[in-house]
């Protein structure tokens, strides 16, 4: 197969024609008298006038001219010829962020036509089909249109805005330095790694809820669901409640402001355990659904044991922590405050927090440096205007992780216990110090610690919660690890309750799920015991934002070098160069020649009588 | 062309009837007393025959010393000299002029014709034809070499067409000298018919340009008719020009044959040459002039 390096080299054909008009030109200019026209009528009567473009026919320097026209169009447009065996590797990185999904259909069109192009003057196309998420398994690889085209059908957009560096590296080591990185998106990018780029996106009015929130007003559940308007002209919009037996409550129109935001908000109906609200389509569907459930956390039960010393505190504690009840059975307890005194030591063997109690009111403020270490608890955490007397202090362990030092002596350590056969795992955050005697009542820092600790106490406990999660929002369960507790089974449902897809996880203390990347509901369960109950929305504002989309196609750079790697060039260019001038010469000398003795030259009109 | 030009030709014309002649020597005349041997008996010095006496003769020409020797009268017979008739018809179609050359060659042939006539003491008129209109050019015209002027200035339907002789007034026993270059259409047998008609010896004298030919036409041309002024388009491939040739050497051909059944001469001259070299070269062979010596 033969392919045109350079196309442009092919006006060069204009010659053609302009050869001919010169001819045609030339020819219509000699004029002669003649004696013997009697002669040359009765001998030619195909050569009568009106047929004019045979006038050009049969004139060596017209031939010649021609031929050399065609030879240079030839050189110009530097024809190479394929070479056996060549082929085309081809990366295409898909972008995978939810944005996608409206030019879905049209990406595949643009790739399916552009393949072609792309495999140029290679014998055979190798395709493969990657998203810009790291860690997906490839979507496609192999030769064939039809089955990549079936790919892209399956391939759904659904992720947050990705950098997709990490995805064209892995696609340039794939295709290697000489194949071609494709990457598809809506928003044009400059692009690494020599990618090239698809853009196809274009800017949509879309306006799409942003996020959702429960609050309980009077004793009643009220939702709030933020809607925004992405675009720069005002919209009008109706919005309904979908409950779960289908029927819709009828449909409320509101008005929103070019790039404004508009708060809807009703009673969550009685009765209902999940609802969906439903916002009047645009071409972004994603952010139009908004499924809603009522969040309920995991309570956790407090048990005090302060003897009155820390009663205020515990307290405090209590109501500022969701969803706590009091309970006074320490064995039911999942967090237990305690004073730890000398002289009356209590243990606990479940989660606590420990307060020194030292009621000799004596010692001087500790002094040196507050050195806080690495943990998650005490992370980034402001302790140095804590002020510590010195107090009688606690048996710290060998074990126990120390957070907080004041010089050598440690203020605040974290014992932890692994699960035994006869006990499970426990966590007891101590305070080495008599709070009563410092400041760290007051302190921050100290409210954050004990709300992280109470929080992770809560993440940890295996118990049935509800929540609204974002789609694709990674989530850790805590589920029982016994050896002989069951999977976790996670099902996506919809309104209805009719599950929609069924996924299983094995059993450990925490378990990582992710929401489904599509709006919902979720379900996470063990055997008999739930864990969770949620609802997932779409709420990522980046990709529902389309003022940025455009359209970039960059996938004729280069080809000039993948046309070289695949084609060789017309090793006979140089005895055209030689016959292209031959015919020139040819051309001239008989041009020459009969100018020379051209009638119109040298021939007159008749002679007139002086 | 200029009264100066045609003077020139008359003066290449005497000059090569000074050297060529019109054969009128080759044949037996009958007609006014004159140079020429004549068909009959004559008072000319040359002694032809004896006869015997019929009341009536001239008794000058009694042969005495016979009549001494046999007592019979018996007169002397000499033989008679006559002045040849030459009619010179000129055709003055506008192909005659359209080039140079063949205009000046024209008029060299036509001055010859007259002047080699008029020197034998042949009794000469000069026609001009064109076309349908004829007219007899007198002498003095001939001299004062005006003669061209009346010859374009016939008045003719179509001075394309073939020349009308039956309007020229030949005369009998004459040598009719044609100077035309026969490129017109038609059946040459009835004019040459016509100038062979009351025993006449016609001589034609056809001046023909090479260009005419054998061209060497290739390409496109807009051709500009001599006689019409008419313009035409062709396109000539080497085919053609091949046909055109062949149909030209077809047309003289005929003229040939039809020359030859009727005993006239044609003698075709080019125009290239000096006229001396032509005619030596193209009239002398085929027997239309003769040298003069």
């Amino acid at each position: 197969m033969i392919s045109i390096t350079n196309p442009a080299g092919l006006w060069a054909l204009l010659g053609i024609p302009a050869v001919l008009a010169i001819h045609f030109l030339q020819r219509q200019a000699v004029t002669i008298p003649i004696s013997t026209l009697f002669l040359l009528e009765k001998t030619q009567r195909e050569s009568a006038s009106g047929r004019r473009l045979d006038r050009l026919m049969n004139s060596v320097p017209l031939w010649m001219q021609l031929l050399g026209v065609l030879l240079l169009a030839w050189l110009l447009s530097e024809p190479r010829y394929q070479k056996a065996r060549s082929t085309q590797r081809v990366a295409i990185v898909l972008d995978s962020s939810a944005s996608m999904s409206v030019v879905k259909d049209q990406l595949i069109e643009e790739i399916t036509e552009a393949l072609p192009d792309i495999q140029g003057a290679a014998t055979a196309l190798e395709v493969t089909l990657l998203e810009s998420t790291p860690g997906r398994p490839r979507l496609y690889s192999g030769a064939s249109v039809e089955d990549l085209r079936a790919a892209l059908e399956e391939w759904r957009p659904r992720t947050g805005l990705m950098d997709p560096a990490q995805a064209l590296r892995l696609a340039r080591s794939l295709v290697s330095r000489e194949g071609i990185v494709i990457y598809a998106t809506d928003t044009p990018i400059e692009a690494p790694f020599d990618a090239r780029i698809l853009a196809v996106g274009e800017e949509i009015e879309n306006v799409g809820f942003t996020g959702v929130s429960i609050v309980e007003k009077e004793g009643q559940p009220v939702w709030q669901a933020l809607v925004r308007n992405y675009s720069k002209n005002r919209s009008s919009r109706t919005w309904q409640l979908e409950m779960p037996n289908g029927a819709m409550t009828e449909p409320k129109t509101f008005d929103i402001d070019p790039n404004g935001f508009v708060t809807l908000q009703a009673a969550f109906p009685d009765g209902a355990d999940r609802v969906q609200l439903v916002l009047s389509p645009d071409d972004f569907t994603l952010d139009d659904f908004l499924p809603m459930v009522v969040p309920q956390p995991k309570k956790i039960s407090i048990f005090s044991a302060t003897g009155g010393a820390y009663e205020e505190l515990a307290k405090k504690l209590q109501r500022s922590l969701d969803s706590t009840v009091e309970t006074y059975d320490a064995t039911d307890a999942d967090l237990t405050i305690l004073s730890y005194d000398p002289l009356d030591p209590v243990q606990t063997t479940g989660n606590a927090i420990v307060f020194v109690r030292d009621d000799t009111r004596g010692g001087a403020y500790l002094k040196g440096g507050i050195i806080s270490s690495p943990h998650p608890l005490i992370d980034a955490l402001n302790w140095q205007s804590l002020l510590v007397r010195e107090t009688i202090q606690l048996q710290r362990r060998e074990t126990d992780n120390v957070l907080l030092w004041q010089g050598s002596r440690p203020l605040i350590f974290l014992r932890e216990k692994e699960a035994t056969a006869d006990s499970p795992a426990s966590r007891q955050l101590c305070f080495n110090f008599d709070l009563r005697l410092s400041n760290a009542a007051t302190q921050p820092a100290f409210i954050v610690m004990l709300h992280r600790f109470s929080e992770q106490l809560r993440a940890s406990k295996v118990a049935p919660a509800t929540e609204m999660l974002e789609s694709g929002q990674p989530i850790e369960l805590a589920a029982s690890a016994d050896p002989e507790a069951p999977a976790l089974t996670l099902k996506s449902i919809n309104l209805d309750g009719k599950t929609t897809a069924t996924d299983s996880l094995p059993a450990s203390l925490r378990v990582k799920v992710t929401a489904p990347l599509d709006s919902g509901f979720l379900n996470v369960s063990q055997g008999e015991s739930e864990l969770l109950d949620a609802s997932v929305y779409f709420a990522d504002t980046r990709e529902a934002d389309f003022s940025a989309c455009a359209k970039d196609n960059t996938l004729s750079m280069g080809s000039a070098a993948s046309v070289e790697r695949h084609t060789e060039e017309d090793h006979w260019w140089r005895a055209w160069f030689l016959l292209l001038l031959l015919a020139l010469l040819i051309s001239w000398h008989f041009t020459r020649e009969r100018a020379a003795k051209s009638p119109a030259g040298n021939q007159t009109l008749t002679p007139q009588l002086k | 062309m200029t009264t100066e030009e045609i003077s020139l030709y008359h003066a290449r014309a005497l000059a090569a009837a000074g050297r060529l002649r019109l054969p009128l020597r080759s044949r037996v005349w009958r007609g006014q007393a004159g140079e020429f041997q004549g068909a009959g008996v004559g008072s000319s010095l040359d002694f032809q025959d004896h006869r015997t006496y019929v009341p009536g003769d001239d008794p000058r020409h009694i042969n005495w010393q016979a009549y001494a020797r046999t007592g019979q009268y018996t007169m002397k017979l000499y033989r008679e000299e006559v002045r040849p008739v030459v009619d010179v018809v000129f055709d003055a179609s506008e192909s005659m002029f359209f080039d140079p050359e063949k205009a000046a060659r024209s008029a060299e042939l036509f001055c010859f014709a007259v002047e080699s006539a008029r020197r034998s003491g042949a009794a000469t008129v000069v026609h001009l034809v064109r076309g349908d209109a004829t007219r007899i050019v007198p002498p003095d015209l001939i001299a004062s070499h005006q003669w061209l002027n009346d010859a374009r200035a016939l008045p003719s339907a179509d001075s394309a067409a073939a020349p009308d002789f039956s309007r020229i007034p030949f005369r009998a026993n004459a040598i009719r000298v044609l100077v035309s270059d026969l490129l017109f259409s038609g059946d040459p047998e009835p004019i040459i018919r016509y100038l062979s008609a009351r025993h006449g010896s016609p001589i034609l004298l056809v001046p023909f340009l090479k260009s005419e030919a054998s061209p060497d036409w290739a390409g496109n041309y807009e051709f500009v008719d001599a006689e019409r002024r008419s313009r035409h388009q062709h396109r000539i491939e080497p085919s053609v020009l091949k046909r055109y040739q062949e149909s030209y050497i077809n047309h003289f051909a005929l003229w040939k044959n039809a020359t030859r059944r009727h005993q006239a001469r044609m003698a075709r001259v080019a125009c290239e040459p000096d006229l001396q070299t032509a005619l030596f070269a193209e009239a002398v062979p085929s027997g239309a002039l003769e040298t003069a010596i």
